[in-house]
């Protein structure tokens, strides 16, 4: 059948097979390799993408459901070399990573959480670990990562314009 | 969260010790890195392979012209193909001990075939494999392929495997028995034993697990018809390794017809460094289909295929005084190989684990003896902190159900039966001579921080609560720093364990370090360029590191047993110890003063006494690319490589506490929190070694409360994805509180231990020592492990176990 999708950014229309995943079209289709594929069984979270902005397991939506949607993978967070994000900016300081093959996934599972802090109260350190729950990382015991979560939700509340919100919740910053 | 306390101890003042930010990470974080599955080489064909359905089965047929006859499929084959492939070999028999194995043609242990013919002895066994045009394709064959079994009797335990009238598993193994090994003195431990005031016994189960690194293996083969030359691209630690395995002792091919490269690695933990079936079959179906040939692991596939952990059954004895003086520590294990000698595995079950039972304490009389057994189960392997981390339970656990018998506090006992500081370098009586160590300073520290004092007044208010809270110690000694290459040919290892470096200095200034190690994740690109420039007295920046890829790099045998902090980074310090005399023999020269005016530091050389005098790093780069004036004795440029070949090992060690609180109610085990005081001796980088410190607690709590690689009676891996095994998420990362002391290693220039993988060795221990302090009142002694809620829940009904 074919298909459109919006990945990053750019119109992709192509032929599928009908039980084709999502993570399969991004991977083997469009060469967006990125996204990684580590359990089969949606258990990982190593896939995730955000699909219309939310963030999804690719592996477990056939591309066809996913048809007219606008997909953002972590290719699409930075440009090739470019600048990190607010995100990634963060867990490269607290070295949120080791091997790296989970990290796209949680940066794109995490990207949801830190971007609505910018107008909410700071996700508590319990919030934060339910939030990476569908996220498994065999080196680092999340720590590191819950760290440079922490860093980047009190620098995107930093940067946000005051609110009256904000400003009432900024004593649990830092 | 994590609280450090301590401060981070440089060693030069110059970069090393200090926690620089990881290079590596960018990419990762862009999602930019090349893992193998991304590796997409034009022409490239798929490859998926046919593991069996049942563990334990003659074959009496294959059928394949329905698969061959699918849309795109290229090539199917089965073990009939292969018959010139030699067998993959073990290379780790354990020392002294004969090898029950069909021989490898060369006189080695053999291991298995690279696909099975005649019978197949797990599930996942390889017996077939497909090439099609894409993975669904070849996936697709796969189902179409008919396979005839005349099924046998399964075993899965090593115990039993071992019983009279148990399956037999190889012709030439009678009995399933690969080897009965020992250490320590077998009388002088019975008689402390007899002798003994006091003796408690234990039966343990230290269940099998598997590593679940979150990337399965891979596979690229690309064959170069027109060379005559080799490509592998394969998710492993020790390229260097697999290549000398593969050419020589698997597909006969010159060694310098094969190249071997690691791409980046998604973790490893032990598992990648064995020799698998898709790594020659690649290769091979490379040259037979003149394409690039790619196979990755499915999960499922992982977990029947490739190599898993522990899995030790044991009794174990401790003898001692009424006033907790330990006098003697007994062991028999019963440890399941699996079906096939895995690469390494024989040597993890034995002497890894073996030696290292009588853990941090000074016991006169020690003594163990493995029984290692064949079984219809995946083969054993290494696993973060394997074999210590295996002593160190069964030590552990001892130690507190002595405690218990005599009734005096464990960590009391803990206390006195310290090695003491003045003892080391420490003959264990097991075979291992622990090179350095303050275990009292170590061990006191863990305790303070723990707040362990307090720990009546917390179960009180735990009560009130409705949780029954427990606290559990464990201390322990890791092996590390693989090794000394005559020492290990003692232990049964081929092959020599040394690691090389060569620093490469550029006519610009800019360095190149190139290493045999290979990092799965340990941000070597970072710590070993702060090795180099911290010798050279550098901007760290201006080094660049490569490994991993064996025609970039000099031999190495790579990362395993947490080895390359303390094997290769010394070999870059000592390389670079070598460029910095050639340059001031050369400053002579260049200066124009003798050489013992010549003064080394910073990054320059200048004339002693005259620093207006001086030449930079750079300068220097470029005057020794050009050679001018140079006598004959200075060859021109500036690159140098060392082999390190330690004198003896490396012990880190360490104590570590649980806090457990147990809910009445549910049988649910939270550890509410966990201090670990560590000694890696000196450390490069504290920001890396701080999340491997966190990442292997949480494995090791892992193991104690959720982990289980389970078989069901017919051998089928009920555990078999992870909707089936239980990995910890961040959920269950308790609050930990971490510290550590510093004893650095005499038996290295930079008295560095091993780190990576060490604080995986004593939470199991820590945990159900916590547990079963909880339940004490109830009369529970002991608890297996995995701890579920269930079997808690049980226990707390007054069910034995």
């Amino acid at each position: 059948m074919d298909l459109s999708l919006n990945v990053n950014g750019r119109p992709e229309q192509f032929a599928a097979q009908p039980n084709e995943l999502l993570v399969e079209r991004l991977r083997d289709g469009l060469g967006l390799t990125g996204t990684k594929v580590g359990c089969d069984t949606g258990q990982c979270g190593t896939c995730v993408v955000r699909l219309d902005g939310r963030s999804v397991k690719s592996c477990l939506i056939l591309t066809a459901a996913a048809a007219g949607s606008a997909v953002t993978t972590i290719e699409g967070v930075t440009t090739p070399g470019g600048e990190l994000s607010g995100l990634q900016e963060a867990l490269r300081q607290e070295h949120g990573t080791q091997c790296g093959f989970c990290t796209p996934g949680m940066v794109m599972a995490l990207g949801e959480l830190v971007d609505g802090t910018a107008d909410r109260e700071a996700p508590t350190e319990p919030e934060i670990r339910e939030w990476l729950t569908g996220n498994l990382c065999r080196c680092t015991g999340y720590h590191s990562v819950v760290r440079g979560v922490q860093r980047a939700c009190s620098a995107a509340r930093a940067d946000a314009p005051a609110q009256p919100a904000t400003a009432a919740a900024s004593g649990q910053e830092g | 969260m994590t609280t450090v306390t301590g401060e981070t101890s440089p060693q030069g003042g110059g970069v090393l010790g200090q926690p620089l930010d990881s290079r590596e990470d960018p990419q990762l974080l862009r999602g930019e890195a090349t893992y193998v599955g991304d590796i997409d080489l034009p022409g490239t064909a798929h490859m998926a392979i046919l593991g069996s359905s049942v563990a334990h089965a003659k074959i009496l047929s294959i059928d394949t012209k329905a698969a061959e006859q699918l849309p795109g499929v290229l090539k199917v084959a089965t073990a009939a193909d292969f018959t010139d492939v030699m067998p993959l070999p073990c290379i780790w028999i354990p020392g002294g001990v004969e090898s029950h194995f069909p021989p490898h043609p060369y006189g080695l242990p053999g291991s298995r075939p690279v696909l099975s013919g005649d019978t197949v002895r797990h599930v996942g066994d390889p017996i077939a494999v497909v090439v099609a045009e894409t993975p669904r394709q070849a996936a697709a064959a796969l189902a179409a392929i008919s396979v005839e079994y005349e099924p046998l009797t399964v075993v899965t335990r090593a115990d039993e495997a071992l019983a009279e009238g148990a399956p037999q598993l190889h012709e030439a193994v009678p009995g399933n028995l690969n080897a009965y090994w020992t250490c320590g003195d077998k009388d002088r431990t019975d008689a402390a034993i007899a002798a003994a005031e006091v003796t408690v016994e234990l039966d343990l189960v230290n269940q099998r697990t598997i590593n679940s690194p979150i990337e399965p293996r891979g596979a690229v083969g690309d064959y170069n018809a027109a060379t005559g030359e080799y490509t592998l691209y394969a998710s492993t630690q020790g390229p260097h390794n697999h290549r000398f395995l593969l050419s020589a002792l698997v597909l006969g091919i010159p060694f310098n017809k094969l190249r071997v490269v690691a791409p980046t690695v998604g973790g490893s933990f032990g598992t990648k460094g064995y020799l698998y079936p898709d790594m020659p079959l690649v290769l091979l179906l490379s040259k037979a289909l003149g394409r690039p040939v790619k196979w990755v692991d499915t999960r499922t596939g992982l977990m029947n295929s490739t190599v898993q952990g522990r899995d030790h059954r044991q009794h174990v004895t401790l003898a001692g005084t009424r006033d907790g003086r330990i006098t003697a520590v007994r062991c028999t294990s019963y440890a399941n190989l699996g079906a096939y000698p895995s690469t390494i595995g024989p040597g993890v079950a034995t002497a890894l684990m073996g030696r290292s039972i009588s853990g941090m304490y000074d016991i006169d009389a020690a003594f163990c003896e493995v029984y290692a057994a064949f079984t219809n189960t995946v083969s054993l392997g290494a696993q973060r902190g394997s074999g210590r981390a295996e002593a160190a339970f069964l030590m552990e656990r001892l130690v507190d159900r002595y405690a218990s018998e005599i009734g005096m506090d464990p960590a009391a006992v803990r206390r006195k039966n310290l090695v003491p500081k003045e003892k080391f370098p420490y003959d264990n009586g097991l075979g291992w001579t622990y090179d350095s160590g303050d275990y009292q300073l170590n061990f006191d520290r863990a305790i303070e921080l723990s707040g362990y004092a307090d720990m009546p007044a917390r179960k009180t208010e735990a009560r009130a609560r409705g949780k029954r809270l427990g606290v559990g110690i464990a201390s322990y000694v890791a092996i590390c720093g693989v090794g000394p290459s005559t020492r290990m040919s003692k232990e049964g290892m081929l092959g020599g364990t040394w690691e090389s470096a060569n620093i490469r200095v550029h006519p610009t200034g800019e360095v190149t370090v190139t290493v045999g190690s290979a990092s799965t994740g340990q941000s070597h690109g970072t710590v070993f360029a702060q090795v180099a420039a911290d010798e050279l007295g550098i901007d760290p920046a201006t080094v660049q590191v490569y490994e991993g890829d064996t025609l970039k790099a000099p031999y190495g045998q790579g990362t395993y047993g947490s080895r390359s902090y303390s094997m290769a980074a010394p070999a870059i310090a000592l390389t670079a110890r070598k460029i910095k005399s050639k340059l001031v023999k050369a400053g002579a020269v260049f200066l124009g003063v003798p050489e013992e005016k010549v003064v080394y530091a910073d990054g320059q050389v200048f004339e002693e006494g005259n620093e207006e005098n001086t030449k930079t790093f750079a300068e220097l780069a470029m005057a020794m690319w050009y050679g001018w004036g140079l006598p004959p004795e200075i060859e021109p440029a500036l690159d140098e490589t060392t082999h390190f070949d330690p004198p003896d090992f490396n012990y880190p060690f360490g104590t570590h506490v649980a806090v457990v609180e147990i809910d009445e109610l549910t049988g649910e085990t939270e550890v509410v929190a966990y201090t670990a005081v560590d000694d890696a001796g000196n450390i490069g980088n504290p920001k890396i070694v701080l999340g491997q410190i966190e990442g292997s607690i949480l494995h090791g709590l892992g193991q104690a409360l959720m982990e289980h690689a389970e078989y069901d009676l017919d051998g089928q891996l009920v555990s078999r994805d992870l909707n089936h095994y239980a990995l910890p998420r961040a959920i269950d990362a308790p609050f930990f509180t971490l510290d550590k002391t510093v004893t650095p290693s005499p038996h290295n220039p930079l008295g560095a231990k091993g780190a990576g993988e060490i604080a995986t060795v004593p939470p199991a221990a820590a945990v159900v020592n916590a547990v079963v302090d909880a339940l004490s009142d109830l009369g529970v002694r002991h608890i297996d492990m995995p701890v579920t809620p269930e079997k808690v829940w049980r226990r707390l009904r007054g069910e034995a176990q």
